[in-house]
C-alpha cells in the first residue's frame, strides 16, 4: 500500500515540487544560520590566540593610565621576565582619498610596535625609527595604502604625522581589546600618541603613562598574583589563560548572538513554510479522495491510510531536508565569503547544522501533514462510489473561536499596560499580547477571507473574469487563507519593523529638529571618533560665530535630598551654547545652565525631584593611581527638559564637570548670523582635518538615519525568505486548484472563453489571494509595529507612524507576486484540453 | 448533395486518432448538412464516432481532413464561415457568439449562480442579454425561482435546463447537444427534450443532438445513423418505434457486413 502511495507521489512530482521548495528554503535558512554563526565564531577565535602573555594589567576605569614607574616595578617582580607597557592613543589613518576610513575603532587608534605576539606581520617589517609606520591590514586596505606608501596619520591635539609604511600586520588582541590602525616604534609612539601637557579631556594617552601592561613569565598564576599584590585595588590583572578563555567565550558569544538573531528569522520562514506545506498536503489529499475511499473499500484500516499519508510526508521531508542542508551549507559558506571580514575566514560546518537541518525538515513536514493525514483517514469507503466525493471538511467554528479568544486576550494584555509605567515585566506582557493577537489573526484568516472577499465578490460583478476569479478565491476560504497567511507572516513582520523604524525616524527627526537650529553648522568626528578640545577652541575662534555648544556625555549618580540615589547620564556643555546652538525642550523652570542643572523630566518624575531642589551629583573620575575617585558636585535644579538623543540626561555647565571625568563628545554645534559664511569659515578652518566633518543639520539627520535604514534593510532581506516561501505557496495553490478544475475550465473554454481570458481569470484569482495576504499582513503588521514601538519607546500604541511608502510598496509587491505566481498555473489552465475536460465518464 | 438551407455542413470529414498499429479511424469521410430550424439527431452505437463528429462540427476538435462550414445567412447578416483552418481564438469567438452547447453532464460553472451561468456566453462577449427574450427563455425552462441558486443546489434535470437556457439565450446559429439526457431519469429527460423541441418549433432554433436513445431521437425532425465513422442511414419524421427498427436492422447489417467481409477475405 505504501508503495502505491509513493508511486502516486512520484506521479504528482510537479505538485510536490513546490512543497519541496518550501521545505528546502526553510531548512536551508536554518542550516545557513548555523554555518554562518559557527564560522563567524571560528573566524573570531581562529589565528588570534596569544600564547606568549603571562598576564595583563590595566586600570579599572577606561581612561586611566599606568605610569612608567609602575611598569618598571612590575618588571622587577619575581617570576616576571619582562613587563611591557602598551601605548595607546588617538591616531586616525587618512586614506588615499584624503578621507578617514569608514570603520569605527580600528581607524582611530595607534600603538607602539613590540616583538610580542600582538603583531602578526602580513607584509614588510615592523617600524624601527621615526618616519616609519606599520598599518593594520584592514585599515591599510580601506585607506588604500601598502608598504612603501607615505601615510598621513591624524593625532590628538590637532597634530598630524606623515611616515612611510614599512609593514602591514594583523593584530592579536588580548581579552577585550580593539585593534589599532597604526603602530610606531616605541619611542615615536610615546612621542606622538602621548603628548606631554596635551589639553585635558582628550583621548587616553594624553596623560603620560600606559594603557596596559603586558607581563611575561613562565608561571601565569604566580605572575598575576605578584602583579595584583603590587598594583592594588585600582587595577585588574588577568592571567593569560583567563584572557584566552575570555576571548574564546567572546567569540562563542558573538557567534551565538548572530545565531539567535538569524534563527528568529529562520523560525519566521519556517512558520510560513508550515502553512505552505500543510496547505499543499491538504490539497493533495482532497484530490485523492476517491483513491483513499477505494483503499478503504478494499480493506485498508483508518490507521493504515493515515500512516501512509504520514509516510509520504516523511519521504518528502527527507528529500527536502537533504536538498535544504546542501543548499544551506552552500549559502552559509557563500555568506561568509561575502561578509567583509579581514584576514582569513574560517569555515565551519558542524554536524549539528546538518542534524538540525534534517530534524527541522522532518518535523515541519510531518507536523504540517498530520492534519491532512487524519482527514484522509476519515474518508468513507462510500466515497469511492460517488463522483462528487469530497474529503470531510472541518468546520471553521473552532478555529475562529480560538482566534477570537487569542486576539481578545492579546488586546487585553496590551491594554492592561500603560505608557506611564512601562516596567520590564509590563513590556514583556505587552509584547506577548501583541504576538498572541497576531497568532489570533492568523487563526481567523479564513473567516476574515470570507468577511473581506465575499462582499467584494458581490460588489465586483462586472465582467466574467473578476467575478469568476473572486468566486474561486472564496470557494475554499481555508485554502485561500492558508495561502494568504503564509504571505501575511513575512509581510506583517516587514510592516511591523517598518512601523517601528518609521516611528523611530519620526521621533529622531523631530527631536533633532527641535534640538538643533535649522541654520546651525555642525562639526562631527569622522569614523566614530571624538572631537578633542582643540577642535572646539579652533571653532570658537572662527569669524562669524555667535554661539557654540560642544556637549560631552557620560554617566553619573544623582543623590537627591530624599529618596534613593539614581544613575543617570549627563551632558556637559557651555551655558552660552544652550538655547542658542543647541536648544533643549524646557518643560518647566529655566533653561539657563548658569542657574543650575536641567533634569530630564521623566527622570525627575521617577525620582520625585522638582525645580528648586538641591541635588548632589557624583562623578566617577580616574585618580592618578588608576583607581576610581568619586567627586561630588552640588547643584540646584534650575529646570526640567525633555531628554533627547542629542541632549540626554542631566544638563550641566561643563565648568562644573570635574577634571578627569570620562565624557564622550563627537559633535560641536555652532550658530552665527550668516549660515553660509559660518559654514565656509568652518570648512576653511578644518580643511586640513579629515577627521572633522562640517555638516548641516539635515546632513546630520541623514547620517543618523542611514545607519538605521541599513539595519532595517537587513531585517527586510532576512524576512524576504519567508515571503519567497509564501510565493511558492501561492504558485502551489493555484496550480493545484487549476488541476482540480480541469472540467470546469474545459466547459468555460467550450462556451467561448479564449485562452487569454482563462489566463486572466487565474491571474486575477492569484492577485486577489495575494492582495488579501498583503492587506492582512499590512494591517496586522502595522498594529504589531504599533505595540513594538510602544514597548520600545513608550509612545502610545496608536501614535505609531504608519509607514505608508512601505505599505504601498508591499501592496504593489503583492499584486506583482500575484501576477508572477500565476504565470505557470495560468498557462496550464489556458492549455486545458477542452475535449478531455468535457468527455463525460 | 442537399439543397435545403443548411446551418452547419461538413464535407468529407475524416478523423483519425493515434498512428501506426494503434490508429483508430473515428470518422471515415462524412459529408452532411444540418437544416436550419431543424432538430437533427445523430444516432449510432457506442464508439461509432457521434461525439467526434459533433466536436469537429463545433470546432472543438480539428478533423484530420475535410471541411466544416457554419452558415449564418438569414440572421444578422452573418455570413458563411469555414471552421476548418481557423485559429483557436477565432474558433473560440465563433463558439461564444454563434453556437450553443449542452453536454451530458457538468455543464455549469459551480461558482456561478443559475442566472450567471445562463448569461455567461453573453458576458464573455461583453454583451447584454435581451431582457424580453431572456424572460421568455427562463419561463420556457421554468427556472424563474431558481435563478440565484448555485448548480450544487439544483437537481440534475434543473442543471440541464439551465444549460439549455444558456445555449439558447444568445440565439446562436446552432445548438450542439451531446447526450443531453444521458445522465437524467426519463421524466427530467423528457422535460429537456421537450424544451429543445419547442425552441425549434417556436424560436426556429437549429439543434444538433447526439443520442443513443431512440425515444430521444424521436423528438427530432431527422435522424442520422452513424456506424464505424460513416453515415449509413437517415430517417425523417421519426417515431421511437421506427428508430428502434432501424437501429436493429443496422446492427444486423453491420453484423452481417462484418461476417461477409470476413468471408470475402
Ligand atoms: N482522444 C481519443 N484518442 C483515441 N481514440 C479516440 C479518442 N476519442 C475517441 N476515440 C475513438 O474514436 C472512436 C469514436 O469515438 P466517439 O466519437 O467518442 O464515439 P461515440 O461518441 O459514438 O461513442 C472510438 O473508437 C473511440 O475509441
Ligand atoms: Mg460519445
Amino acid at each position: 500500500m505504501l508503495r502505491a502511495m509513493l508511486r502516486d507521489l512520484r506521479a504528482h512530482l510537479g505538485r510536490v515540487a513546490m512543497t519541496l521548495a518550501a521545505i528546502v528554503l526553510g531548512v536551508a535558512f536554518v542550516v545557513a544560520t548555523w554555518v554562518v554563526s559557527d564560522s563567524a565564531a571560528a573566524t573570531v577565535r581562529g589565528g588570534a590566540q596569544r600564547t606568549d602573555l603571562a598576564a595583563l594589567a590595566q586600570a579599572r576605569t577606561g581612561d586611566a593610565v599606568i605610569p612608567a614607574g609602575t611598569v618598571a616595578r612590575l618588571g622587577a617582580l619575581p617570576g616576571v621576565s619582562r613587563a611591557e607597557g602598551v601605548v595607546e592613543g588617538y591616531a586616525a589613518l587618512v586614506g588615499r582619498d584624503g578621507k578617514l576610513g569608514t570603520t569605527s575603532w580600528p581607524a582611530t587608534a595607534g600603538t607602539d610596535w613590540d616583538p610580542s605576539q600582538r603583531f602578526d606581520l602580513v607584509a614588510g617589517r615592523g617600524p624601527q625609527h621615526a618616519g616609519e609606520v606599520a598599518l593594520e591590514q584592514q585599515a591599510a586596505e580601506e585607506a588604500g595604502l601598502s608598504v612603501g606608501d607615505p601615510a598621513r596619520v591624524l593625532l590628538g591635539g590637532d597634530r598630524s604625522d606623515t611616515a612611510t609604511v614599512v609593514g602591514v600586520f594583523a593584530y592579536r588582541p588580548a581579552g577585550r581589546e580593539f585593534d589599532p590602525a597604526v603602530a610606531y616604534d616605541a619611542d615615536t609612539a610615546t612621542r606622538l600618541l602621548r603628548p606631554e601637557g596635551a589639553p585635558d579631556g582628550a583621548t587616553s594617552g594624553s596623560v603620560p603613562g600606559f594603557a596596559r601592561v603586558e607581563l611575561f613569565g613562565a608561571d601565569e598564576q604566580a605572575v598575576a598574583a605578584a602583579a595584583r599584590a603590587e598594583l592594588g585595588a585600582g587595577f585588574t590583572v588577568d592571567p593569560g589563560a583567563a584572557l584566552r578563555q575570555e576571548q574564546a567565550d567572546n567569540a562563542a558569544e558573538d557567534g551565538d548572538i548572530i545565531r539567535k538573531a538569524l534563527l528568529a528569522f529562520a523560525a519566521v520562514a519556517l512558520l510560513a513554510g508550515v502553512f505552505v506545506i500543510a496547505n499543499t498536503f491538504n490539497m493533495l489529499v482532497t484530490q485523492r479522495t476517491r483513491q483513499f475511499a477505494l483503499l478503504r473499500a478494499v480493506g485498508a484500516r483508518r490507521g493504515q491510510v493515515r500512516r501512509a499519508v504520514l509516510a509520504e510526508s516523511v519521504v518528502l521531508g527527507l528529500v527536502g531536508a537533504t536538498l535544504g542542508v546542501a543548499l544551506g551549507v552552500g549559502l552559509g559558506l557563500l555568506a561568509m565569503r561575502l561578509l567583509p571580514v579581514a584576514g582569513t575566514v574560517a569555515y565551519a560546518v558542524s554536524p549539528w547544522a546538518i542534524l538540525l537541518g534534517y530534524a527541522v525538515g522532518l518535523l515541519v513536514t510531518v507536523v504540517s501533514a498530520y492534519g491532512s493525514a487524519r482527514r484522509a483517514a476519515r474518508v468513507s469507503p462510500m466515497a469511492a462510489l460517488r463522483t462528487d466525493a469530497a474529503v470531510p471538511r472541518r468546520s471553521l467554528v473552532l478555529r475562529t473561536a480560538l482566534g477570537l479568544v487569542a486576539v481578545a486576550a492579546g488586546v487585553a494584555l496590551v491594554a492592561l499596560t500603560s505608557p506611564e509605567e512601562l516596567t520590564e515585566p509590563k513590556r514583556i506582557q505587552a509584547m506577548a499580547g501583541a504576538v498572541l493577537a497576531w497568532f489570533g489573526v492568523l487563526l481567523m484568516a479564513p473567516v476574515l477571507a470570507l468577511g473581506v472577499l465575499r462582499p467584494l465578490a458581490r460588489v465586483l460583478r462586472r465582467g466574467p473574469v473578476t467575478r469568476i476569479a473572486m468566486r474561486n478565491a472564496v470557494r475554499d476560504p481555508r485554502r485561500t487563507a492558508a495561502t494568504a497567511s503564509a504571505l501575511m507572516i513575512g509581510l506583517s513582520l516587514v510592516c511591523a519593523f517598518s512601523t517601528v523604524g518609521e516611528t523611530m525616524t519620526a521621533d529622531l527627526t523631530s527631536s533633532v529638529r527641535a534640538a538643533v537650529p535649522q541654520d546651525a553648522v555642525l562639526l562631527r568626528a569622522a569614523a566614530f571618533g571624538q572631537l578633542d578640545d582643540t577642535v572646539r577652541a579652533k571653532a570658537a575662534a572662527v569669524p562669524g560665530l555667535s554661539a557654540l555648544a560642544a556637549p560631552r556625555t557620560g554617566e553619573l549618580l544623582v543623590l537627591p535630598p530624599r529618596g534613593r540615589n539614581a544613575e543617570a547620564r549627563f551632558t556637559g556643555l557651555e551655558p552660552a551654547g544652550l538655547g542658542t546652538a543647541l536648544r533643549p525642550t524646557v518643560t518647566s523652570g529655566s533653561g539657563d545652565l548658569r542657574r543650575g542643572v536641567l533634569l530630564d523630566a521623566r527622570f525627575a518624575a521617577d525620582t520625585g525631584l522638582r525645580v528648586g531642589d538641591t541635588v548632589r551629583l557624583r562623578f566617577g573620575t580616574a585618580g592618578k593611581d588608576g583607581a576610581v575617585a568619586p567627586v561630588e558636585v552640588s547643584a540646584t535644579v534650575a529646570g526640567l527638559h525633555e531628554g533627547s538623543d542629542l541632549l540626554p540626561g542631566v544638563l550641566i555647565d561643563e565648568a562644573l564637570v570635574p577634571d578627569g571625568v570620562d565624557g564622550w563628545g563627537d559633535s560641536v554645534y555652532a550658530v552665527g548670523p550668516d549660515h553660509g559664511a559660518l559654514r565656509n569659515a568652518l570648512e576653511q578652518a578644518f580643511a586640513q582635518r579629515p577627521d572633522v566633518v562640517v555638516q548641516d543639520r539635515e546632513q546630520l539627520l541623514d547620517d543618523l538615519l542611514q545607519a538605521f535604514q541599513l539595519v532595517l534593510g537587513l531585517v527586510y532581506v532576512l524576512l524576504g525568505a519567508a515571503v519567497v516561501i509564501a510565493v511558492f505557496g501561492v504558485v502551489n495553490t493555484l496550480a493545484l486548484s487549476v488541476l482540480e478544475r480541469t472540467r470546469e475550465l474545459g466547459v468555460f473554454r467550450a462556451l467561448g472563453a479564449s485562452r487569454t481570458l482563462v489566463r486572466r481569470t487565474v491571474r486575477r484569482e492569484s492577485v486577489v489571494i495575494s492582495l488579501y495576504g498583503g492587506l492582512l499582513g499590512i494591517g496586522a503588521g502595522v498594529l504589531l509595529g504599533g505595540v513594538m514601538q510602544y514597548v520600545i519607546l513608550a509612545n502610545p500604541v496608536f501614535e505609531m507612524a504608519v509607514p505608508w511608502p512601505t505599505a504601498g510598496v508591499a501592496l504593489a509587491g503583492m499584486a506583482l507576486v500575484g501576477v508572477l505566481a500565476a504565470l505557470w498555473p495560468a498557462r496550464r489552465a489556458a492549455r486545458a484540453d477542452i475535449l478531455a475536460a468535457i468527455a463525460a465518464e | 448533395m442537399t439543397t435545403f438551407d443548411a446551418a452547419v455542413s461538413a464535407e468529407d470529414l475524416t478523423k483519425r486518432y493515434g498512428s501506426g498499429d494503434a490508429q483508430v479511424t473515428a470518422l471515415a469521410g462524412v459529408t452532411v448538412a444540418f437544416g436550419r430550424g431543424e432538430l437533427t439527431a445523430i444516432m449510432g452505437p457506442s464508439g461509432s464516432g457521434k461525439s467526434t463528429l459533433m466536436h469537429c462540427l463545433a470546432g472543438l476538435d480539428t478533423p484530420t481532413s475535410g471541411r466544416v462550414w457554419l452558415d449564418g445567412s438569414g440572421r444578422d447578416g452573418a455570413g458563411r464561415v469555414e471552421l476548418t483552418g481557423l485559429r483557436d481564438d477565432a474558433l473560440t469567438e465563433l463558439r461564444r457568439d454563434r453556437m450553443g452547447f449542452v453536454f451530458q453532464a457538468f455543464n455549469l460553472l459551480p461558482t456561478l449562480t443559475a442566472w450567471e451561468n445562463i448569461t455567461l456566453p453573453m458576458d464573455l462577449a461583453g454583451r447584454r442579454a435581451d431582457a424580453a427574450f431572456a424572460d421568455q427563455v427562463i419561463d420556457a425552462v421554468g427556472l424563474r425561482d431558481r435563478l440565484s441558486h448555485r448548480p450544487a443546489q439544483l437537481s440534475g434535470g434543473q442543471q440541464q435546463r439551465v444549460a439549455c437556457a444558456r445555449a439558447l439565450i444568445s440565439r446562436p446559429d446552432v445548438i450542439f447537444a451531446d447526450e443531453p439526457t444521458g445522465a437524467l431519469d426519463s421524466r427530467a429527460g423528457a422535460e429537456v427534450l421537450g424544451f429543445l423541441r419547442r425552441s425549434v418549433d417556436e424560436l426556429h432554433q437549429t439543434v444538433v443532438m447526439v443520442t443513443h436513445d431512440p425515444v430521444a431521437a424521436s423528438y427530432a425532425d431527422r435522424v442520422l445513423f452513424l456506424a464505424d465513422g460513416v453515415i449509413v442511414d437517415e430517417l425523417r419524421e421519426p417515431s421511437a418505434d421506427r428508430v428502434l427498427d432501424r437501429v436493429r436492422s443496422l446492427e444486423s447489417v453491420a453484423h452481417g457486413g462484418r461476417v461477409s467481409a470476413g468471408a470475402g477475405a
